[in-house]
């Protein structure tokens, strides 16, 4: 909201410092957004007057004055020191007010004045004509000011012109701060002073005039919670011309513009205070008999209405409509009025209409037609249904005043008013100890009683540390005692609060198990050379289909109801596809080696519930290479094994037991390339599946080459993970390594015989490792390979000699070749 | 010629030859040339039976002394030599320590998450649990229960998510659904408040969901860390001092910090919180829109309506929440152009963090 301070100067003092008025306004709650200075336009222009006046020795119509333009141009001394000026105006005298622009102005029309020669002689400033400043079209000559107008005074203050607007942001829960008097009566909280309220005095202006119409008019609330309160009165005979000045620059100065002078007229009392108005053309309400009824009902479905901006609108059952029998809908309650009933310069008489309409419909309103007034952003905070009389009455007389006409009076009081739902003032009690602990602060009970009285509060009290307080109709969230301290708080200041810590003795930060199996993933993944990224939720609707997967083959999708788009309108049941995007997002701006990975939530919706199961995910993807050719690195293609790495080394990490990895088929893992798939399995538990990426599912997210992923359950990883592998002693004697070489088919994998190899070995062999697959159809034969393999040997409590070494070891190569059919080569 | 002055020609010429030995080999030559086993000194002290009595003394002395000087020769020449062989070797090893390490690729940690181990060890610090919740709620646990108003227009299907209710209940808010994509962390708190014992000192750090068009300032999806604190006894001063450590921990011990008067229905009283401007140190910036300040969380007392509904005593108990966007803070300690480069993905992007 926009707030002139000159105005609101009116009824409040306003300080000059208006930086520290704006810190103070943002600490006790109303936010400054911006701040204009209104009169900066006439900077460096003076009132002045002209001391001497002498002909220009080169020039016949040139003039060389010396003129006092008092504090605006001080000498060596300090002191005011006058200006030499060439002037050509023939105007003025010895003696004259006037205007002038000092070196530095700017006039309208770009103009910069600068010091200059004029045929040899140096000017310091220019003195101005009405036209040169904007101000009028006068140009006979300079502008001659009064004889009393004060010398060397900013021209903009002399003007009365100079003002500082304010844009403010009104929370929610203020709406009396949405008006000049609401915001004086803030001020004055804010700096403990007292503030004038103009309505008093400007309801009493009212003079009700002539005769009660002969025609009937009447007001009829259909449903008194969509309108508490409607109030009317009949103003007739006005003529709608142009605003007064005073008026017209007030609305202007709040950004408002001015139409004829009764809309500006309820505008001005909208922004005066806070009572939205509406002001019809009584003849169009009118039916053929003269009779003006007004119904305050609920539109109805499919009702059109042509409202003010122009535009049509259909109107639906929940919206609320001022209405006539014969018109039907002439405006939208609270929101704007109709076309055809606007005020025009063919008006002569006035219904003028001041009421309270519910919040929350006009709200709705405003929001499902997209059209939000000043008048629906106070409605839907809360207008105050006390006072509207007077309010109502100011806006009359100000009519008359303005626009002639008078102000008949109707039915008993004069006017109109319907009241079938009367807001109660809230009785709140407030206890000074609770809310001095509450706040951690002593503040005093004058502070507290003063506080409140000025925001309109009537306090009684304190008896035994209690005040009784009676919260203003105005003011709809002061509703509980909470919200007093809160007033309170706010204008005793936060920053004075001492700081403290909370003194329980009850708590304790720690972990929980689940963040601790997170962070050791993270550092895992992280020391594997993969870097984190975040992907979006919401993905598209055929991602299932891309990883050759069934629609339901992760579960139900959580569907979106209102996506911002399609490619965005499921909740994701994979982490791979969004990993997917990245790396193709990656090879398209030429970034070939990717290493990434994403912990995050994957959502399935099941039938007959309604929260969908959520689960964390681990899951990563490597393309191309860990790292680019170097000096002294082959770079190698991420393969298979690159991930099965990064999910041994998790298991490593989480000493997770008994892992063992299958082969995962076609049917299992159709996303996967068959034969590069396995599943990650601890103590029979399925933890995850790591993989490459099947060549269609790769080409289906435009990802080129081979890609590694691997996907995890975060739930299975801490459920199967140990705080720490058993311990074994260190050895303390030597070992005995044999290297051994098996030459089997195919199918037989290196699982099974190390398993073989392991049960066969005995308590003697520590360690299985192979170092080498070898393939070659001539030496090793088609269909097999050559699996050579380091044994060690070694007993724990003695050294080994080499006869035992050997009948282990003999009995190790014949277990396993029996087993196998492996053929053992040396 | 007399054996004496044969053995010192002996002894002359063999030192001259160790002096021009060159290499250890051709050194190991001489030695074994004149002091091996057959060398030619070696066989004077061999034929010292040939040699005349009255002489032999004489002759002995002078077969061993030669052999004496002879040895150290060697022995001094082939230390100069191995000196040398090394030199020439530490010579040749030398490279060029400015090529670059063997480095094992490291990963990095997605700035969002990076910020929010930071602040997550700072509230572990001061004794609170990190609960995330979860991401998709009930209307109830996301606005009702944290006192928005039932026509708040944070709750419209133009700002909130919602998703398909699958219950078969008949939604109780929006009419199609009042499941929803959380807008805040806020939930995981009312669940707190349900269901653990009191007092509660928890962060929420996590997702939430706004329906905002992805734009270099804005994103559909983003991150918040929420705290709640209920306990006997809590007080304004305690949020202050709690806000204003955390300020401190996350942006330096100098920055300052400011508590503005605002309006959130979830909290009463509610403040906004600034921290002096970094780029400008308070004097007023581009940075901080001339203001001085950067506006960095909403805190507050918890409403006592929010207890209540929670089966909390507001008389017994009282407590402090805030929250803060964890990107903003992101923002402001990091240089981040777009946002959405957050979940772009992009490996150049990602690695600088």
């Amino acid at each position: 909201m926009l707030v002139s301070l000159k105005w609101l100067d009116e009824y409040v003092n306003v300080p000059d410092d208006i930086q520290a008025l704006c810190d103070r306004l943002d600490l006790t709650g109303t936010g400054v957004e911006g701040v204009e200075r209104v009169g900066d336009a006439f900077a460096n222009i003076v009132t002045a007057q002209v001391l001497s006046k002498e002909k220009h020795p080169d020039s016949d119509h040139l003039w060389m004055c010396r003129v006092d333009v008092g504090a605006a141009n001080l000498g060596d001394d300090g002191k005011p020191e006058p200006l030499q000026i060439v002037c050509g105006a023939q105007n003025f005298n010895e003696g004259d007010h006037i205007v002038t622009a000092l070196v530095g102005a700017e006039l309208p029309g770009d103009i910069k004045i600068k010091k200059s020669k004029l045929r040899g002689v140096t000017s310091f400033g220019m003195n101005c004509s009405e036209r040169e400043l904007g101000l009028g079209a006068g140009h006979d000559g300079i502008m001659i000011l009064p004889d009393d107008a004060p010398v060397g005074m900013p021209l903009a203050d002399y003007l009365g012109k100079s003002d500082t607007v304010l844009d403010l942001e009104i929370t929610p829960n203020r709406p009396d701060c949405l008006s000049m008097v609401g915001m004086a009566r803030e001020v004055g909280a804010m700096y403990q002073e007292n503030w004038t309220d103009p309505l008093p005095e400007a309801a009493a202006r009212l003079q009700l005039a002539g005769e009660t119409p002969d025609h009937r008019v009447s007001v009829t609330i259909e449903d008194a919670a969509r309108c508490p309160r409607y109030t009317a009165r009949v103003i007739r005979g006005v003529k709608i011309g142009p605003s007064p000045d005073w008026m017209v620059e007030r609305l202007a100065a709040i950004g408002q513009r001015s139409i004829n002078n009764i809309v500006d007229v309820t505008n001005y009392i909208l922004f005066l205070y806070g009572q939205p108005l509406h002001a019809f053309d009584m003849t169009k309400l009118a039916d053929a008999d003269g009779n003006v009824d007004v119904v305050v009902r609920a539109a109805r479905e499919g009702e059109r209405l042509q409202t003010l901006d122009g535009q049509d609108r259909v109107l639906t059952e929940d919206m609320t409509v001022i209405a006539t029998p014969h018109a039907g809908a002439v405006a939208l309650a609270g929101v704007m009025g109709g076309l055809e009933s606007e005020v025009t310069d063919a008006t002569t008489d006035i219904f003028l209409e001041a009421a309270t309409f519910e919040a929350g419909r006009t709200s709705r309103t405003s929001r499902n037609l997209g059209l939000i007034s000043e008048s629906s952003m106070r409605y839907e905070r809360g207008v105050d249904d006390h006072g509207m009389l007077e309010r109502s009455a100011a806006a009359a007389a100000l009519m008359v005043a303005v626009a002639g006409g008078q102000v008949m009076p109707l039915a008993d009081d004069g006017f109109i008013d319907e009241w079938p739902l009367c807001s109660q003032p809230a009785h709140l009690p407030f206890r000074i100890d609770r809310f001095c602990s509450f706040v951690g602060a002593d503040i005093p009970e004058d502070f507290i009683e003063d506080a409140l009285g000025r925001l309109g509060c009537t306090v009684e009290g304190p008896t035994e540390g209690l005040f009784q307080v009676v919260a203003p109709t105005f003011r709809p969230d002061l509703e509980r005692e909470i919200d007093l301290y809160e007033e309170v708080l706010r204008l005793w200041g936060m920053d004075r609060i001492p700081s403290t810590l909370p003194a329980s003795p009850h708590r304790v930060g720690a972990r929980t198990q689940r963040q601790q199996t997170s962070a050791k993933v993270n550092e895992v993944l992280r020391a594997a050379g993969l870097n984190e990224t975040m992907t979006y939720s919401f993905v598209e609707p055929g991602d299932m289909a891309r990883l050759r997967l069934d629609e339901e083959a992760a579960g139900l999708a959580v569907e979106l109801l209102n996506p911002l788009n399609t490619e965005q309108s499921v909740m994701r049941r994979m982490l791979l596809p969004g990993l997917l995007r990245s790396l193709a997002y990656n090879q398209r701006r030429g970034v070939s080696n990717v290493q990434l990975y994403e912990m995050g939530t994957v959502f399935h919706a099941v039938q007959g519930r309604k929260h969908p199961k959520e689960r964390t995910k681990v899951a990563g993807i490597l393309s191309g290479s860990m790292q680019p050719k170097a000096w002294n690195n082959s770079p190698t293609v991420f393969d298979f094994f690159d991930g099965k790495g990064v999910l041994e080394s998790i298991a490593y990490e989480l000493a997770l037991p008994k892992i063992r990895f299958k082969a995962l088929n076609a049917q299992e893992a159709p996303y996967l390339q068959p034969g590069r798939a396995a599943q990650m399995l601890a103590e029979g538990s399925a933890i995850g599946w790591v993989g490459e990426v099947h060549p269609l599912v790769a080409a289906a997210f435009d990802v080129e080459g081979v890609v590694v992923a691997f996907e995890l359950d975060m739930d299975a990883l801490e459920k199967a993970a140990r705080q720490a592998r058993p311990s074994e002693e260190v050895p303390t004697f030597p070992p005995v390594e044999v290297d051994q070489n098996f030459v089997v088919d195919e199918d037989v994998t290196h699982e099974k015989l190390t398993q073989i190899m392991t049960s066969a070995g005995g308590k003697l062999l520590e360690d299985v490792r192979l170092f080498d697959v070898y393939r070659d159809d001539e030496r090793v034969g088609a269909g097999k390979k050559s699996m050579a393999y380091t044994l060690t040997y070694r007993a724990s409590d003695r050294t080994l000699t080499a006869d035992e070494v050997e009948r282990a070891h003999e009995r190790l190569v014949k277990k396993t070749a029996d087993a196998t059919g492996a053929e053992v080569r040396s | 010629m007399a054996l004496t002055d044969e053995l010192e020609k002996l002894r002359a010429d063999t030192l001259e030859q160790v002096a021009c030995a060159d290499d250890l080999k051709s050194l190991d030559e001489v030695r074994v040339a004149v002091v091996g086993k057959s060398g030619t000194l070696t066989g004077y002290l061999r034929n010292m039976g040939n040699v005349p009595k009255e002489e032999r003394a004489d002759v002995g002395k002078a077969v061993n002394a030669a052999r004496q000087a002879v040895e150290d020769a060697i022995e001094a020449r082939r230390a100069e030599l191995a000196a040398a062989e090394l030199d020439a070797r530490i010579q040749a090893g030398a490279v060029d320590i400015t090529l670059p390490g063997r480095v094992q690729q490291l990963g990095s940690r997605h700035l969002i998450n990076r910020m929010i181990d930071e602040l997550n060890d700072i509230f572990l610090g001061l004794g609170y649990t990190v609960e995330s919740g979860f991401e998709v709620e009930t209307d109830y646990y996301n606005f009702t229960a944290l006192n928005a108003p039932a026509d708040h227009p944070s709750r419209s299907m133009q700002d909130t998510f919602y998703v398909k209710d699958l219950s078969g209940d008949a939604a109780s808010v929006r009419g199609e659904s009042d499941v929803l994509l959380r807008t805040q962390t806020s939930g995981a708190q009312v669940h707190a408040m349900e269901d653990w014992e009191l007092p509660i000192y928890m962060v929420s750090p996590g997702k939430v969901y706004r329906r905002d068009v992805a734009d270099p300032s804005h994103l559909p999806q983003f991150h918040q860390i929420e705290g709640l604190v209920v306990d006997k006894g809590i007080t304004f001063g305690d949020l202050k001092g709690t806000l204003e450590y955390v300020c401190r921990a996350i942006f330096g011990p100098d920055r300052l910090t400011r508590f503005r008067a605002h309006y959130f229905p979830f909290t009463e009283p509610s403040a906004e919180v600034d921290v002096s401007c970094a780029v400008c140190g308070g004097k007023g910036c581009r940075m901080c829109k001339h203001t001085g300040w950067l506006e960095i969380l909403g805190c507050g007392m918890v409403d006592p309506n929010v207890l209540q509904m929670s089966g909390i005593d507001p008389e017994q108990y009282s407590g402090f929440a805030f929250g803060m966007g964890i990107e903003r803070i992101a923002c402001l300690k990091y240089n981040v152009p777009d946002l959405r480069m957050l979940l772009e993905g992009d490996m150049r992007f990602l690695r600088q963090f």
